[in-house]
């Protein structure tokens, strides 16, 4: 019997109240009497050498009340990583040189907004103007500017300054691969900088207390932040309270500690004043983090009939002037290459090089869409050209159950194969693929296209904090308090979260309150940043609820005279299955608990941890060790229209099919699908940061264009459930949050090819770049004939 | 040169506070604040109402939207003083206590809100459309809901709640 009322239904946000009466409370609703404002004051060169800081003036301004630098910090690095390879690189204000537009250089506090402006304006530097490098290519080369010259270089072979971090993997053969090849082509794909466009703004509220500092901090896991904080300010991690605040929206840009936190907590430490930080957009969108646009070159080669023999990818990622997250995204294009289809011959290489741009984050999807738009726009070449369908090509490719892979991951219960056949049948891709292109409407400059885009992702990862840990405590009238440091930032944690545990221990949804993300009353938990708060919290609540389950039926067991496997639970009773006369209220089972048992409350304890067999993350060099024990596949769909007199390409209609392993709330799995075809539609069509020199010069959101309710898409999605939740068990689910931004990208490439015969090798897919592509297709045609 | 800050004077004289009083949701309030103030400001610091959200200090992302004599107004682009003796609305209107109103109830079974921070300028957009146009089209809900931003949930899940909140058909689709 698995007969589930709470898991797998399409439950309301636990959270929806306080969201919609202006209740729920963000960091920058904190508010603390004597709070002081910080303001930071950022480089206006690329690349400099700082001769002078001359704080004076500033620190004398009337209502001034702590200036600071790195000469008041310990000096102490910090990093997305830190390994022994790829040690901590970044201190929270710049010493000595600056390496990017906007990077930290000193931090103010005064007793208001104007005033913290004011004093910045005071502060004298002098600088030394140093020669910048923003290609990557170009900072790849002999006599480039070396922006690290104290870095260690991590790849000997190669005498390239810059290089900020190297991937190396592959197996088989790859020349013999080729050269057993039917076809082998090779192409070059781009992508460019986008942001995260999170509506609220990044803000920090400190506040030191003789020995304890209180942060509010928009964030994306109170743990990492707390780890980083405590770090760079040399305090034990006791002394570092980060308070949960909710999150409005992150998508990646708020995981790294930022310099503007750090300052908050200094200057509250020096002023005995709680400091608040608030970035401007402005200051977003020209000083903060945005994603990683990658240089993707990739050889394939093919058998006749389209099983891939041999791959051969080399890319390169401009990570900015920190190492960030670059390294990383190096390592995952590997993994989003070799998840979703098997390819017997592999060579990989991907570079992370330095650049005198902004530092780059974590964006959803951490260079899937990237790798899947190159692979999949390239895999529906290789089809046309050896005649293949596009869905063919692909089932013949992809993974099924039950492999194990080269980094001894196993695909488990896989249903990829189930979603490129469901996204056929739904969309009848194969019948309405070319139709527009063989024979073209004559009475109208519309065209339509079809196309599809696979891809698979991570279910959660080790990396610090590594494992997530929940307690549930019954309260003695049968209710109880969930303590979980999962933090919700939209994606609905703090509603599965209760749904689980409502099911394990059979209670209303109303029976449970929830209190998240604060590092000092909750246990650790690994954050909403490595797609595996579902997996991993879950499941560590699923077993805190069996836990005090446990706990229930042995006390039950004793009153009724009757053994715990005759008891079941039904909505705040425990009932004998062979007397069903026989019953206890949670409430009498509670009583007669402490009553009996040295005043056992009853306290369930659950904890759980990714690849529990495994000791540490797989190597971010060679690829070795294990990645993830949950792959997330999905097949995604993109119907375009474009118009050829003006280029202009529209989304009409996106499916998502999709194998979540099980759907804990299959509305908030919808909620996260239409997202993230929103987001890739913005990618595809909209959005760009634009540089010049280093310099952001589109600083607002008149001029970034996100997509506005007249950019929608018609977003439809189907479920392959490839896995089951049964009371008592672990159960697996598969990502759902961040993947689904990258197969429909390679889709809407791959349906304006359809709909125009033009092959775009870089996004964003704009209406010039179109028009031009039609252009040199007339041209050719015209040559032709 | 000096530094221009609140204390500075010009031709003598400090920049001069002024008393208003101003309506928020029925309740007035006198609050003392400089003529550079944003009506946003005055909600948030002044009266001390969080539910209006900051994302962009400058009118182009919609989360600070609240309703001036019915209007939906941008009010970190509005001053504090031009809003004296007008009637202004905020999301804590909405609702009578703990009972939700029927638009808010609709964004929860449409899964409208999620990260929650473009929610409250949404809803007064909203409430302001169906208080002139009790059944408006989708066109109707695209034009009087352009000026505000969503980043998570693709704006599918926002029109069908005001759909539902003026009962054309839509139903709940949570539970």
């Amino acid at each position: 019997m698995n007969h589930l009322r709470h898991v797998g239904k399409s439950v309301k946000r636990k959270d929806g109240p306080d969201k919609v009466t202006g209740r729920a409370m963000y960091c920058q609703d904190v508010k603390l009497p004597g709070m002081l404002t910080g303001r930071i004051l950022r480089s206006p060169h690329p690349h400099a050498k700082i001769v002078s800081i001359d704080l004076g003036k500033a620190k004398a301004l009337d209502g001034v009340k702590g200036v600071i630098t790195v000469e008041d910090t310990k000096g102490i690095k910090h990093g997305f990583v830190e390994t022994p390879r790829y040690p901590a690189d970044q201190e929270v204000l710049a010493r000595d040189r600056v390496v990017h537009v906007g990077e930290e250089i000193a931090a103010v506090a005064a007793i208001d907004e104007v005033t913290a402006q004011a004093a910045l304006e005071l502060i004298e530097i002098e600088y030394e103007i140093l020669p910048p490098v923003f290609d990557p290519h170009k900072a790849m080369r002999e006599g480039a500017p070396e922006i690290h010259p104290s870095h260690p270089k991590v790849a000997e072979k190669e005498s390239y300054a810059n290089i900020g971090g190297k991937t190396e993997s592959g197996w088989g053969d790859v020349e013999q691969g080729f050269a057993d090849s039917y076809y082998v082509r090779e192409d070059r794909y781009e992508s460019h900088l986008r942001t995260h466009g999170y509506l609220e703004p990044q803000v920090t509220v400190a506040q030191w207390e003789s020995d304890k500092l209180n942060v509010w901090t928009s964030s994306m896991g109170a743990f990492n932040k707390r780890a980083k904080l405590a770090k760079v300010l040399d305090l034990p991690y006791s002394s570092v309270r980060v308070h949960k605040a909710y999150v409005g929206g992150a998508f990646g840009g708020k995981v790294d500690l930022y310099s503007h936190e750090y300052c908050a907590a200094r200057l509250s430490m020096l002023t005995g004043r709680p400091v608040r930080f608030v970035a401007s957009r402005e200051e977003i969108f020209s000083a903060y983090r945005h994603g990683q646009p990658l240089v993707v070159e990739i050889k394939t080669g093919v058998k006749k009939d389209g099983t891939l023999v041999a791959q051969e990818l080399r890319i390169i990622n401009n990570s900015g002037a920190y190492r960030g997250s670059g390294v990383v995204v190096v390592f995952l294009a590997w993994g989003f290459t070799m998840a979703p289809y098997r390819v017997p011959n592999l060579k990989y290489e991907g570079y992370s090089v330095y650049t005198n741009y902004t530092v780059r984050a974590p964006q959803r999807g951490h260079g899937c869409p990237q790798v899947r738009f190159a692979i999949e726009s390239q895999l529906d070449t290789i089809a046309e050209e050896i005649g293949v369908n596009p869905i063919d090509i692909r089932l013949r490719n992809a993974r099924v159950a039950d492999e194990e892979l080269p980094n001894k991951d196993n695909t488990h219960e896989a249903g990829l194969q189930d979603c490129i056949k469901i996204a056929a049948e739904k969309t009848d891709l194969v019948a309405k693929y070319g139709r527009d292109r063989k024979s073209p409407p004559k009475d109208s400059s519309i065209r339509h296209g079809i196309g599809i885009g696979i891809s698979a992702y991570m279910s959660g990862t080790l990396i610090y904090p590594n494992g997530s840990g929940v307690i549930i405590k019954m309260n003695d009238d049968g209710s109880a308090v969930v303590l979980t440091g999962a933090i919700d930032l939209g994606q609905g944690a703090e509603t599965i979260i209760t749904q689980i545990v409502a099911e394990e221990l059979s209670l209303e949804m109303d029976d449970i309150k929830i209190v998240s993300s604060d590092t000092d009353t909750t246990p650790q938990d690994i954050g909403a940043w490595i797609s595996g708060l579902t997996y991993v919290t879950g499941n560590a609540a699923r077993q805190a609820a069996t836990n005090a389950r446990v706990k229930l039926l042995g006390v039950a067991a004793e009153q009724m005279n009757v053994t715990a496997d005759d008891l079941y639970l039904d909505n705040k009773e425990i009932i004998s299955q062979s007397n069903p006369d026989n019953r206890l209220s949670y409430q009498q089972v509670i009583a007669a608990s402490v009553a009996n048992h040295h005043g056992d409350t009853v306290i369930g304890e659950g904890f759980w941890r990714t690849m529990r067999d495994e000791p540490n993350h797989p190597s971010l060099a060679t690829t070795k060790g294990r990645w993830t024990e949950n792959y997330a596949y999905s097949a995604q769909t993109a119907e375009v229209e474009v118009d050829l007199d003006t280029g202009e390409a529209k989304l009409v209609k996106a499916l998502t099919v999709h194998d979540c392993g099980f759907p804990i709330n299959p509305g908030l799995v919808k909620g996260q699908i239409d997202g993230q075809v929103s987001m890739a539609l913005g990618h595809a069509f909209m959005e760009e940061i634009l540089t010049k020199d280093g310099y952001t010069l589109n600083t607002s959101w008149l001029d970034y264009r996100m997509p506005t309710i007249h950019n929608m898409a018609e977003s439809e999605d189907a479920d392959v459930i490839t896995e089951q939740y049964e009371v008592g068990q672990s159960y697996r689910t598969k990502e759902v949050g961040e993947g689904l931004v990258s197969g429909i990208l390679a889709a809407i490439a791959n349906a304006i090819y359809d709909a125009t015969g033009v092959r775009l090798h870089s996004t964003p897919f704009s209406p010039e770049k179109i028009l031009k592509g039609l252009r040199e297709l007339e041209r050719q045609q015209k040559a032709a004939e | 040169m000096d530094q221009i800050t609140d204390r500075t004077t010009v031709n003598g004289k400090k920049s001069r506070s002024r008393v208003l009083e101003m309506s928020i949701n029925g309740e007035t309030h006198e609050i003392t604040v400089k003529p550079r103030v944003m009506l946003l400001e005055a909600i948030r610091d002044k009266i001390g109402l969080t539910g209006t959200k900051d994302g962009c200090e400058s009118g182009t992302c919609g989360a600070c939207t609240v309703l001036v004599d019915g209007q939906p107004t941008l009010s970190c682009i509005s001053l504090a003083v031009e809003n004296e003796g007008k009637d202004i609305r905020t999301v804590e209107d909405l609702a009578d206590g703990d009972n939700l109103n029927f638009l808010q109830e609709a964004f929860l079974d449409q899964g409208g809100t999620q990260c929650g921070f473009c929610t409250p300028g949404m809803l007064m957009s909203a409430t302001a459309l169906l208080e002139k146009n009790p059944k408006p089209t989708r066109d109707d809900i695209n034009k009087a809901l352009e000026g505000n931003l969503c980043r998570c949930t693709g704006y599918n899940s926002i029109v069908d709640s005001i759909l539902q909140a003026s009962d054309q058909g839509v139903k709940p689709r949570l539970l």
